[in-house]
């Protein structure tokens, strides 16, 4: 090993490159592998602290954090968690839980302790393409278009249905809402739609534990790249307003974006919060009478509505974050590399920050009700944490150099979509039987409603 | 104009079905996605688009995989010979070649922070690398080996015998005489209680201790899951480490020493030994102490338990074999490391990597979790033929003195059951000692002893005797005659 690797002072962020690689011939001449980074990082004695009897973790099993129950309703072992261990080593799953309010959002705010692994790290395609989501051209993109077009696309949505005397709002309007949304930014001729929308979600729910659903997404992710080639040829030649478009005038390190760029682009963005949060929100304004009275009373409280679907009702669940390197936290040393589960929905319903944190309050007083700047608080109050929308934007709210934050644009497509839905279908309601219930399709996936039947 | 509704592109898209199996799966065991196979065969778990078999990782939790792991080890072998288990976050080693070099490389695979013992154990030795691995482990290793371990053989003989000789005039479930055919459940009869007395007395407790010993060793080894039973793991660790803090402060005024059966004095025994060592200047602590005292009793308990077992249940299945063991003591030595290789107690070791560090092709970044999954290794046919075959005479198994340094000798290979290079099993050659010396004493005692088959668990077709699987022969029933 050379002397500047020794010298080197840490390993750098995932995927930022190697400092020094050092192959090794196998004593067999059979395996050759090689290690990349800082012999200093060896060390020889005990990290984990050895618990005592008061410690132990016996009001769970391991297994229940992956088993059915939990895929359906993770409220009740979450709370176990939180309650009693709120920094719990999960032996199975080969990592840590954090719990509570403030442990899960002072680690999503330290980047320099702990990184978030992209979805193509999970695929295991790094090297595919860059993801270019943080441009502020495809940001302003992205956002012209969402608010040029939300209202038009939720007319002619709920327009669609809403002479059939009823409806599965969950798909109809939570699912297909953020898929035409998407359609639109992108510019996407009408018949290519449900093409796209097969390969986009089989993309999405591939970057998971499931290895056949894995398969489809890296089929799905070719498909997208060879869909997608000529048409950023044609708006290079031939730009509109549109993301693709915005794509092709960027000029990023490292030559002219590319198709894989631009699907790489989409695979890192968030897919579930515009959907989990409307169908989420209807679930429980459908079945809250009398919250569902309230908003159709004081339309203000859409927005408190679906503030407070974030909150009781996260989509994304959880948030996974790895250590860049060993860090005391919580009166434990956590090793590099280890993965850190932070739970919003723990988080979400921590009492220590709401009261009666299982109900839903459409407007509670003690749920931040505009959007922090910054940090997960605002006014003294905290935020709902939600996953898909990344961290609290440092930006001013009407920022003069660039787009409105995700968390803004989200919040209001949702309330103006929500508001189109009420104004069209003012008599809306459950159907009568229908038990709907939020629940994962997988662990580890979106927890919301998949069938939501309703009349008018 | 494509007019599909969208409700149905929306189904495929997500595929409808897809998260029924979760739902529908029993707690722990996925009967209903793993149907258990004939043994020997694996559910398909689908196929890639270049051909390439999958795995689907929750197979890992699953009874089918319990019972017939063999399959689904030889399909990682080869085609997944580094696998990324997303939901335990863990990689596997599978391939012989593969961890023997890791093993050996325990600056780029340490052995910490691993936390496996979960607080049950304490800090233990295994879980420090290097030099701070070597210093601990010589301390309570010098005892198990060499000179040391052959001092003890003639107690281990005594106990042996003890214990066998208590059949005759015991009145147990587990010991029914009939004319003159006994049937005996060998667990219940030797093997659960042999291995713990063993290590009772090369610890140099006394034996008022012995009844604490079981109730020590039986909490610790259920708390290490860290289930319900961690509580009662952790109060026996607390349990054992006020027994043990009281011995220590008794030796550390007065030593005690070991004789050998001509009552000869033949030096400190271990505790007293470890109350005058020093490591880096200093004396160890009465938690270190407990540390690896806790390491021996949940060490060499189980794992000794489980080899004897495994290798009865295996060996009077092939009666060939069985023969050949019965009319030669010295063939126990083979059928000892044949079953190790075939069904080891113990399933694998984990390292960590220090580094990012690319094996075969799969990048593993630093930090990660990395099991090298002993069982596959010693069923890795690239080293071993016919590897999922129980067969003594095997020519491909090295069964000589315990290698070390290295794991071929002689143009063949030793199993992985202890593992290899430094963190070598400190417990192995002990415990080979135990097992043989047993298996002799057992087949002197038990004439003509085969499987009692009405009273043990069946496999699936309800005929054939249950596989081991990964799980050890928890009860086995033997006939034998008495004259």
């Amino acid at each position: 090993m050379s002397t500047e690797a020794k010298q080197a002072a840490k390993p750098p962020a995932y995927g930022a490159g190697a400092p020094d690689k050092d192959a090794f011939t196998g004593r067999n001449g059979v395996p050759l592998y090689t290690r990349n980074g800082n012999q200093n990082d060896y060390r020889t004695y005990e990290v984990y602290q050895r618990e005592r009897v008061k410690e132990a973790t016996d009001k769970i099993r391991p297994i229940q954090l992956i088993s059915p129950e939990f895929i359906k309703n993770p409220y009740p072992v979450l709370e176990i968690l939180r309650e009693n261990y709120p920094f719990y080593r999960d032996w199975l799953g080969n990592s840590f839980w954090v719990t509570r309010y403030d442990d899960v959002t002072s680690i999503f705010t330290d980047d320099a302790n702990f990184e978030t692994r992209p979805k193509r790290w999970f695929y295991g395609i790094e090297d595919l393409g860059r993801d270019l989501g943080e441009a502020v051209p495809l940001l302003t993109a992205q956002a012209t278009r969402i608010d040029a077009n939300v209202e038009r696309i939720a007319r002619e949505i709920v327009g669609g249905f809403k002479d059939n005397g009823g409806t599965d709002l969950a798909i109809e309007f939570a699912a297909r809402l953020p898929l035409e949304l998407l359609a639109c930014v992108l510019d996407l001729p009408k018949d290519d739609f449900p093409k796209f929308v097969d390969r986009y979600w089989r993309m999405q729910r591939g970057a998971m534990w499931e290895p056949k659903s894995r398969q489809a997404g890296l089929g799905a992710i070719q498909e997208l790249v060879e869909y997608f080639r000529p048409m950023l040829a044609a708006r290079r030649a031939n730009p509109g307003d549109d993301l693709v478009s915005a794509v092709t005038m960027l000029d990023p390190d490292g030559g002219p974006a590319t198709a894989e760029d631009l699907v790489v682009t989409l695979l890192e963005q968030d897919h579930e919060t515009l959907h989990g949060a409307l169908a989420n929100m209807w679930f429980q304004l459908l079945t809250h009478q009398d919250q569902l009275d309230l908003v159709k009373r004081e339309r203000r409280m859409v927005k408190f509505a679906y503030l407070e679907t974030l909150r009781h009702s996260a989509p994304v669940l959880t948030a996974n974050r790895f250590a860049r390197h060993e860090v005391e936290r919580f009166g434990r040393l956590i090793p590099i590399g280890a993965l850190l589960h932070c739970s919003a929905a723990a988080a979400n319903r921590d009492p220590r920050q709401y009261k009666d944190p299982d109900r839903f309050i459409v407007g509670r007083k003690d749920l931040c009700q505009r959007e922090p700047r910054g940090q997960y608080r605002a006014d003294g109050l905290p935020a709902g944490v939600a996953l898909g929308l990344g961290k609290p934007s440092k930006h001013p709210a009407v920022p003069e150099d660039r787009p409105r934050s995700l968390y803004a644009i989200t919040r209001d497509t949702a309330t103006t979509a929500s508001n189109v839905l009420l104004d069209m279908a003012p008599d809306i309601r459950l159907k009568p039987g229908a038990t709907p219930a939020l629940r994962s399709l997988r662990l580890g996936e979106m927890h919301t409603c998949w069938n939501l039947p309703v009349v008018f | 104009m494509n007019t599909e509704p969208f409700a149905s592109v929306f189904a495929r898209a997500i595929g409808a079905d897809a998260g029924e199996a979760v739902e529908k799966a029993a707690d722990g065991d996925f009967q209903d996605i793993f149907p258990l196979m004939p043994v020997g065969q694996r559910v398909d778990m689908g196929t890639a688009p270049d051909g390439t078999p999958l795995i689907d990782p929750r197979i890992f939790f699953s009874a089918e995989f319990r019972r017939n792991p063999w399959p689904y080890y030889r399909l990682m072998r080869d085609h997944h010979p580094v696998y990324f288990n997303q939901l335990n976050n863990t990689y596997y080693v599978t391939r012989y070649d593969d961890m023997t070099e890791c093993y050996f490389d325990d600056i780029g695979f340490n052995t910490i922070p691993k936390g496996s013992s979960n607080g049950v154990l304490g800090n233990v030795t295994h879980e420090l690398s290097g030099v701070e691995h070597r210093r601990r482990r010589n301390l309570f290793g010098q005892h198990l080996v060499g000179k040391a371990l052959e001092n003890r053989v003639p107690a281990i003989e005594r106990l042996a015998q003890e214990m066998i000789d208590d059949w005759s005039h015991v009145d147990a479930p587990w010991c029914i005489t009939n004319g003159n055919v006994r049937t005996i459940e060998l667990g219940q009869a030797f093997a659960d209680a042999f291995p713990v007395r063993v290590v009772c007395d090369v610890l140099g407790f006394p034996k008022e201790a012995r009844g604490n010993f079981v109730y020590w060793y039986n909490s610790i080894m259920s708390g290490l899951g860290a289930s319900e039973t961690h509580k009662q793991g952790m109060e026996a660790r607390q349990h054992l480490e006020d027994y043990v803090e009281s011995i220590v402060e008794e030796r550390r005024a007065r030593p005690t020493f070991l004789y050998d059966n001509a009552g000869r004095n033949i030096g400190k025994d271990i505790i007293s030994k470890l109350c005058e060592s020093q490591v880096d200047g200093d004396y160890l602590s009465t938690e270190e102490i407990t540390a690896l005292i806790a390491l021996v009793v949940a060490g060499g308990g189980e794992t000794t338990r489980g080899t004897l077992m495994n290798m009865w249940y295996s060996l009077l299945q092939k009666p060939d074999q069985a023969e050949a063991a019965l009319a030669d003591e010295d063939m126990w030595d083979a059928v000892f490391h044949e079953t190790l290789r075939h069904s080891n107690p113990i399933g694998g070791q984990p390292r960590h990597a220090t580094f990012d560090v690319q094996i075969r092709g799969t990048t593993v970044p630093a930090g990660s979790l990395i099991e090298m999954v002993n069982f596959s290794g010693s069923h890795d046919e690239r080293i071993f033929h016919d590897a999922d075959n129980f067969n003594i005479f095997r020519p491909d198994l090295y069964t000589g003195k315990l290698l070390r340094s290295g794991y071929r000798k002689e143009g063949k290979c030793s199993h992985m059951a202890f593992g290899v290079g430094p963190h070598m099993c400190p417990g192995a050659w002990i415990s080979h000692q135990e097992a043989v010396i047993g298996s002799k004493i057992l087949s002197r005692t038990m004439k003509n002893p085969r499987i009692n088959r009405d009273r043990m668990p069946k496999d699936i077709d309800g005929v054939s005797l249950a596989p081991i699987g990964i799980n050890k022969t928890r009860e086995l029933w033997l006939d034998y005659d008495l004259a």
